[in-house]
């Protein structure tokens, strides 16, 4: 129970509310009763300290939530001695004075009559019962009410008091200067406030460690993998003043600087790429998150903006694809991939929940989550402030969209303005300076050969159709039907031929990117339905005999189905049925032949005449057609090439062995038009121009899973209906949707509020056409307000981040959690001036690394030593270096490292394979699949916001590094590397690999031991007839040395 | 006892994330000799999992939970209703048809296809889906009023394993073992055997036996039904025997040289012995879960030979040499993902109940008379149960089935501090919903940490700014079940 006193005020914090009460006033309420008996008035007196000392508490913890606190269920309220005796809705007194077995409350504590109280809890303790039970037996007196009798605030409306602003996670950050070391101010800052710390506790530090274990904890530190044997060399070589300094400079722009921090906070993002629950669904789009942290750390994004872009990227920056990146964070949690009906709101709760309690711990501290079904325990969140802080996450779900990863550049334009002007050089040239040669090649030619046309021929139709649509004759011969498309058309195409003996026609249906889907057919689907075709052939000699052809066996590259939308359907007669192509024949070009039963055309000339009719279904007209005739008695391929004849009007006039010379100036044009489509090199040279110019360059997009308002949500298996979201937060008593009081409109922490309201200034007019709700931006501006919200927290909150992964302990020794159940830090003034010295490089992380690294503080040595380790066992004096274990994806990535196996490639989708060879930041994070190394070694499950790892010991560990195929294999490869060497030497080998892996020289016990072992080994395989025997016996040297402590424990 | 040992044993528990009692060194440093001289006595550190005293004496010592995965129907098998027989076909007044997982399928009450007989001193009902098991009905104590809070697998697995809906909580193995830790160092201490005929994992997959916010070292062993039982556990090929022995030995010295310039860095000294441990485990698991190697007619009594239920007896005789060895909690899923691939009868109730209960009834008896007749029942305590029951109302299908119901669930324990032969809580008259004396999963979960000795109230974990618990703020141990 903590108390703070104010004018005569004591604030409770207790369980499940909050209480305030009087505490000069001793209002007992002393009930009225004539007297019994003699040991009445005794009885009472008792009965009332019994109240005061025990009964009291147990009502206050147990009851009174529900009975007059939160609320007042069944009209029970136990605030009071006349309520209580009253009893609620029931009418039945719950307390008979002086006869506990008799009374109702009793009864049910004692679980002899239902509901069974306290509701859905624990039964209370025997020896509470017992107490209770005296108590009324006393006749239950109150020496005051529980609740005072002016608290009548609903929880919703529930104030934080301004005291609890006192305490020191919520104070503003204190402008402080490092303390002058013996009048020395010249001492680097963080040293003078850990020595100052130190001195008054009367223990020294340690002095410096050596240059090669400060090598090894800052790449450890900063990048997670240890120098190579060369950049080790370059550094111990170095004897610059600031060799040091120039290490840590260039280690913070290592790119792997952003794959060892953005680990750290993946951990406290509880980020993963599946949803997890039944089906734990992949997210195949939500690596970029995981990106946006590595490339913010690395490119020192300023650690506000880092923020803003977590929780409102989309709002902030939405053209910024890192900003959209960043959404990812709020969408990272878990969440049900099958939801039944009775689960859909309490899912979406959930949802919100994990927003919002993620936010609060890995940007402030604060377990906001704690105060969902009750105010919180130890801070100051009433319940009230939970709900308005999870309504603005209410509209917010995880959706996949395309985002422009990156603009078209201007060199990229300037390329394709190139490209279009040599291509369209290049046929114009063609066309001006070889085209009219081919063409005269061409007329003379096809005038040499007699017209022997066999197969598919195309005439020269006209069209023309019922219901207003027009016809653009294209240059392949096909037309193409714009204008209205009318319900039902139909297409009339007339032809007139010296073609005799006709035997069958194709009519090909053929794709346009005018139509949906592009077609081939002009309905919304690109479907078309050709319910009927009528041709008939009318003789130009004698214009009554006019025939009209039977047609037969039907044949397509595609039908709908084999019934009413199949070919044959085109000519059974029945306007009802007709040739359509969906499932499967959308987009793509289609055709149909039919025969005719005798064969058509008659001596001197026939006008053709082919009617479609389109009845079926409306407006599935076709869009682009091309008919063509042959004589062939069997049926043509569907798909073989047409020849044509020059169309009448085009036929030069004179003599066509002459070739161009025949050709009259006015036909030179139309005719040179016509032959060009004909010309392979002009369809080659136009196609390449075509292309060209249908394809200008497009700006980078990528599928990304953006946590947003607005887009389509991901959504699994949910019933029809249910909504993804819901527009309405409601308050909710005991966190259950089934007990709501009243809407919760989108609020901050009052706590962290300098207004001590819900809103603040932060809640803007959202604009009229805006996508979201702009609630989440208010809270990305709240949260970085140093003058009136929460910004010098969010700063306090992220160098005790840095110094814990640092020093292996923060300055709070609990990053997820400043609120009071935590420890105060161990040096409040240093927590400040960090912060404060954070936002004075406006919020830039790496100055922040570098001060600390630079600090004898970080640089001594981690010697041990007993006299201070008695004096402070915890370290919090920081009196040495806390030597620890590298955590999971460090190890694997040392080892990697080490062996010369490590494939640096960054960004991009990871993989669940445990042969990846990549940082181990690439890793899938599937949940139901974690990758088992990294589990072994203490890597969280992604499900909650973890700040600090473990680091156990267990023997599963130790088979990995002895057993684990993968570990085998990069130890044969580095063995593989350093085998020329073993032939010359064990010795010159040993050597190698110590460097490799610790950057040192083996020592003479070391040298001896190894060297033998390798002998030894060597003669092992040797004799069992192994003729990759030294191979063999280095991968199993190179192996044990990998298993050594000194590789993965940091000193 | 020296300051240094006591203090860095404090600076260890720090390491460990606050508010642990028992993160350590281990019994890891244990009895080798490894260690300077100076340094700790075994007995001043304790590892993470090694063994330690529980809050109270219980009998039980270690858990074995046959998980009934899908949800067995009440009805079909230990809640014998006389009165669904008469109501059979009538509709089911009052019945809110979003209990079960689809709302559209729901059918008249429907009466239990399989017969029910007496059995044992105690005269329990039983139904004809259990000839085995049935015998055993004097060892059993029955909770019939069971029910959780949700009517979908994988919110009612993670409660029925940890105690709440969403993911990301410790389940009761972890919790135990975290409480506890184990008997035997070279075997995993919570181990979990799912399907082996490739019919999956129970649904929401290994989160099931997730450690949540515990360290991972509190996480289930998913053991393999094939090839090495545990992950990284044959040695490359080159290097068995003498080879490895020759690794371990190096490392062993080369580490040692190392600790001598580090004397008071106990992780160093456990991470050394980890090795010597990791050797013995090679052996040790194998060793455990050879059943080849138990007589043949302990494998005829599981049913080793009989196609229908081999698997499960291959299971439950590993589960029996596993805890023989001193492994804290197993759990054996019958069955695999959902629909006709477990217990979950949403067509067909009588042949699906008829399929698992014939592969699990003669192996899971076994395994009670087997735990018996080596003294091990008195101290192992045994539980049968899922994660819901099943309506009694029908789902319509051609062959009906029965849905998810979250009202109405039975579980039985047998063994280590249970009365048998009883039967605490009743359901309605048709079974389909809990009546009287409720039991929470909470409760439930109470009543297993107090029969293995703990107090579920007592046993916490500080994550996140808070205390948590296996049964968060409520829970009740059925006491009426405790012998």
């Amino acid at each position: 129970m903590i108390r703070l006193k104010s004018q005569n005020q004591v604030i409770l914090f207790i369980g499940f509310c909050w209480m305030i009460y009087n505490a000069g006033s001793v209002l007992a309420d002393t009930p009225v009763v004539a007297s019994v008996d003699g040991n009445h008035a005794a009885e009472m007196t008792a009965g009332t300290k019994l109240f005061r000392d025990q009964v009291r508490d147990i009502l206050i913890h147990k009851c009174v939530d529900c009975h007059g606190g939160n609320s007042i269920e069944s009209g029970f309220d136990i605030t009071k001695r006349e309520s209580m005796l009253r009893g609620g809705d029931s009418g039945t007194p719950a307390v008979v004075p002086r006869n506990a077995k008799a009374s109702l409350l009793y009864r049910l504590i004692t679980h002899e009559e239902e509901p069974t109280m306290p509701l859905e809890a624990s039964k209370l303790k025997p020896e509470e019962i017992a107490m209770i039970g005296q108590w009324i037996d006393f006749g239950a007196p109150y020496d005051k009410p529980l609740v005072e009798a002016g608290d009548m605030t609903p929880w919703t409306e529930r104030r934080v008091p301004d005291e609890a602003k006192l305490y020191w996670t919520f104070q503003p950050l204190r402008e402080v200067a490092p303390p002058a070391i013996d009048g020395d101010g010249s001492a680097h800052p963080i040293d003078r406030f850990v020595i100052a710390k130190r001195s008054s506790a009367g223990i020294s530090g340690n002095g410096p460690a050596d240059k090669r274990t400060l090598l090894r904890r800052a790449h450890f530190g900063l990048v997670g993998i240890p120098p190579t044997p060369d950049e080790a060399k370059n550094f111990l070589d170095d004897s610059s003043p600031n060799a040091y300094e120039k290490l840590v400079d260039r280690l913070l722009d290592n790119p792997h600087f952003g794959h060892r921090w953005a680990r750290h906070w993946l951990d406290v993002a509880r980020f993963a790429e599946s949803h997890g629950f039944e089906q734990d669904y992949d997210r195949p789009h939500a690596y970029h998150y995981r990106d946006f942290v590595i490339k913010a750390f690395n490119d020192d994004m300023p650690y506000d903006k880092f923020v803003r872009y977590q929780i409102a990227g989309d709002e902030i920056a939405p053209h910024d694809p890192l900003a959209m990146k960043a959404t990812g964070f709020l969408g990272a949690g878990a969440y049900p991939t099958q939801i039944t009906q009775r689960e859909v709101e309490p899912s979406r709760y959930d949802a919100m929940d994990d927003m919002a309690n993620t936010t609060g711990q890995a940007f402030l501290a604060m377990t906001i989550g704690c105060a969902r079904c009750h105010d919180h325990k130890f801070d100051p969140i009433p319940q009230a402030d939970y709900y308005r802080f999870v309504a603005n996450f209410a509209t917010t779900v995880r959706s996949n969209i395309e985002v422009e990863i990156a603009p078209v550049t201007p060199e990229e334009i300037e390329s394709y303005r190139t490209k279009t002007k040599q291509l369209t050089a290049q046929l114009a040239t063609f066309e001006s300076d070889e085209l009219p040669d081919r063409l005269d090649k061409w007329i003379k030619q096809s005038m040499s050969e007699p017209s022997t046309a066999t197969g598919w021929q195309l005439l020269n139709w006209i069209a023309s159709s019922r219901g207003g649509a027009t016809f653009e004759l294209l240059e392949d011969g096909s037309h193409l039907a714009v204008g209205n498309n009318d319900t039902y058309d139909e297409y009339t195409f007339t032809t007139e031929t010296d073609l005799v003996g006709l035997r069958q026609f194709r009519i090909e249906a053929l794709t346009h990117a005018s139509m949906k889907q592009g077609g081939p057919g002009r309905a919304s689907n690109g479907n078309f339905a050709l319910t009927d075709i009528r041709v008939t052939a009318a003789s130009m000699a004698d214009s009554n005999n006019v025939v009209e052809a039977k047609l037969l066996n039907a044949q397509a590259t595609h039908q709908q189905n084999k019934t009413n939308l199949s070919v044959a359907a085109a000519i059974d007669d029945n306007p009802s049925t007709g040739w359509a192509v969906d499932f499967g024949g959308i987009g793509k070009d289609q055709a149909a032949s039919f025969q005719f039963e005798k064969p058509v055309g008659f001596n001197g000339g026939t006008l053709l005449t082919i009617k479609l009719i389109f009845k079926g279904n409306g407006q599935h007209n076709l869009g682009r057609l091309r008919i063509a005739v042959a004589n062939e008695s069997e049926p043509l391929d569907l798909k073989s090439q047409a020849s044509e004849t020059i169309p009448h009007s085009l036929l030069p006039d004179g003599d066509l062995t002459l070739g161009l010379k025949a050709v009259s100036e006015d036909k030179f044009a139309p005719l040179l038009a016509w032959y060009r489509q004909r010309d392979p090199r002009w369809r080659e040279l136009k196609q390449s121009l075509d292309q060209h110019l249908a394809a200008p360059p497009q700006p980078k997009k990528e599928m990304v899973m953006v946590t947003s308002e607005g887009f389509p949500p991901i959504r699994h298996h949910m019933p029809s209906g249910a909504p993804d979201f819901f527009e309405t937060t409601h308050f909710l008593r005991r966190g259950d949707v089934l007990q709501k009081d009243g809407e919760a409109t989108p609020g901050i922490l009052q706590i962290l509020n300098d207004k001590s309201d819900h809103s603040g200034d932060w809640y803007a007019e959202r604009p009229t056409d805006a996508r979201t709700s702009y609630r989440r931006i208010a809270v990305a501006d709240w949260i970085t307000d140093r003058e009136q919200g929460a910004g010098d927290l969010l700063a306090r909150v992220i160098v005790n981040r840095l110094w814990h992964h640092h020093f292996g302990s923060g300055l709070v020794a609990t990053p997820n959690d400043f609120g009071k159940q935590a420890e105060s830090p161990s040096h409040p003034e240093l927590l400040d001036y960090l912060a404060g010295e954070l936002i004075r490089n406006q919020w830039r992380l790496k100055p922040i690394h570098k001060l600390i690294l630079t600090s004898a503080t970080y640089r001594q040595s981690s010697a041990f030593n007993e006299a201070n380790f008695a004096a402070d066992n915890d370290n919090r004096m920081l009196w040495r270096f806390e030597p620890r274990r590298l955590e999971a994806e460090a190890i694997r990535d040392t080892l990697l490292a080490v062996t010369g196996t490590l494939d640096r490639r960054m960004f991009g989708p990871g993989t669940l394979d445990e042969s990846m060879r990549r940082r181990s930041v690439y890793f899938m994070m599937k949940r139901s699949k974690l990758i088992p190394t990294l589990q072994l070694f203490d890597a969280p499950e992604s499900l909650v916001p973890i700040g600090e790892r473990a680091a156990t010991t267990v023997g599963p560990q130790a088979l990995w590094f002895l057993n684990n195929p993968h570990v085998r294999q990069w130890a044969e490869e580095l063995a593989g590397r350093l085998l020329p060497r073993l032939e010359d030497s064990t010795d010159l080998v040993v050597h190698d690999v110590y460097w490799a892996a610790f950057c040192r020289d083996p020592d003479e016990f070391e040298r001896e031991v190894a060297n033998k072992f390798l002998t030894e080994q060597i003669e092992s395989y040797r004799a069992s007839g192994e003729k990759d025997a030294l191979k063999l016996a280095l991968t199993d040297f190179c192996q044990s040395i990998l298993s050594l402590n000194e590789l993965i424990y940091v000193e | 006892m020296n300051k240094t040992q006591s203090l860095n044993r404090r600076h260890w528990l720090a390491r460990c994330g606050q508010g642990m009692g028992t993160l350590g060194l281990a019994s890891l440093l244990g009895d080798s000799g490894l260690l300077a001289t100076d340094a700790v006595s075994p007995s001043a550190v304790v590892g993470p999992l090694s063994p330690k005293p529980a809050h109270f004496p219980a009998k039980a010592k270690r858990v074995i939970w046959l998980f009934i995965n899908g949800g067995p129907s009440q009805v079909d098998t230990w809640d014998y209703k006389p009165a669904l027989e008469k109501l059979d076909g009538t509709k089911l007044e009052g019945f809110d048809n979003t209990t079960g997982f689809f709302p559209g399928s729901v059918g008249a009450l429907m009466k239990s296809p399989f017969k029910f007989s007496q059995q044992g001193e105690c005269g329990k009902w039983v139904s004809e889906v259990f000839p085995h098991l049935s015998q055993h009905v004097d060892k059993m104590a029955f909770i019939h009023s069971n029910y959780t809070q949700s009517n979908n697998h994988s919110p009612a697995l993670f409660m029925m394993n940890s105690g709440m809906r969403r993911m990301g909580f410790p389940c009761v193995g972890s919790w135990l073992t975290y409480g506890l830790g184990t008997e035997n160092q070279d075997l995993p201490a919570f181990v979990v055997m799912s399907d082996p005929l490739g019919r999956g994992l129970p649904k929401g997959h290994s989160q099931n036996w997730g450690s949540g916010f515990l360290p991972s070292v509190y996480q289930g062993t998913h053991l393999r039904s094939q090839g090495d039982p545990i992950e990284n556990l044959s040695p490359p090929k080159s290097v068995r025997g003498d080879r490895q022995r020759a690794m371990l030995d190096l490392i062993g010295k080369l580490g040692k040289h190392h600790l001598e310039a580090h004397p008071a860095e106990q992780e160093l000294a456990a991470r050394i012995e980890s090795f010597e441990l990791a050797y013995r485990m090679q052996s040790a698991s194998p060793e455990a879960t050879d059943i080849a190697s138990e007589p043949k007619h302990i494998q005829e009594l599981y049913g080793i030979d009989d196609q229908r239920c081999k698997h499960v007896a291959a299971q439950c005789l590993t589960a029996r040499r596993l805890l023989e060895r001193g492994v804290r909690f197993v759990q054996i899923y019958s069955g695999g993902m959902e629909n006709q691939r477990s217990w979950d009868g949403h067509n067909d109730i009588q042949g699906n109940h008829a399929q698992f209960a014939g592969e699990t009834d003669k192996p899971f008896a076994a395994l009670l008379a087997d735990l018996q007749q080596r003294g091990m029942l008195d101290d192992t305590l045994v539980i049968w149960g899922g994660e819901f029951g099943r309506g009694a109302v029908a789902q319509k299908a051609d062959k009906p089935g029965r849905d998810h119901n979250p009202n109405a669930n039975t579980i039985w324990m047998a063994g280590g501090g249970v009365r048998g032969g009883v039967s605490y809580g009743e359901t309605d008259e048709t079974g389909n919903e809990a009546v009287k004396n409720r039991v929470s999963v909470n409760d439930l979960h109470a009543t297993i940490l107090h029969l293995l000795g703990m107090d579920h109230e007592r046993l916490t974990y500080r994550y996140s700014g808070r205390d948590f618990r296996l049964t968060d703020v409520a829970g009740n141990v059925v006491s009426d079940i405790v012998a």
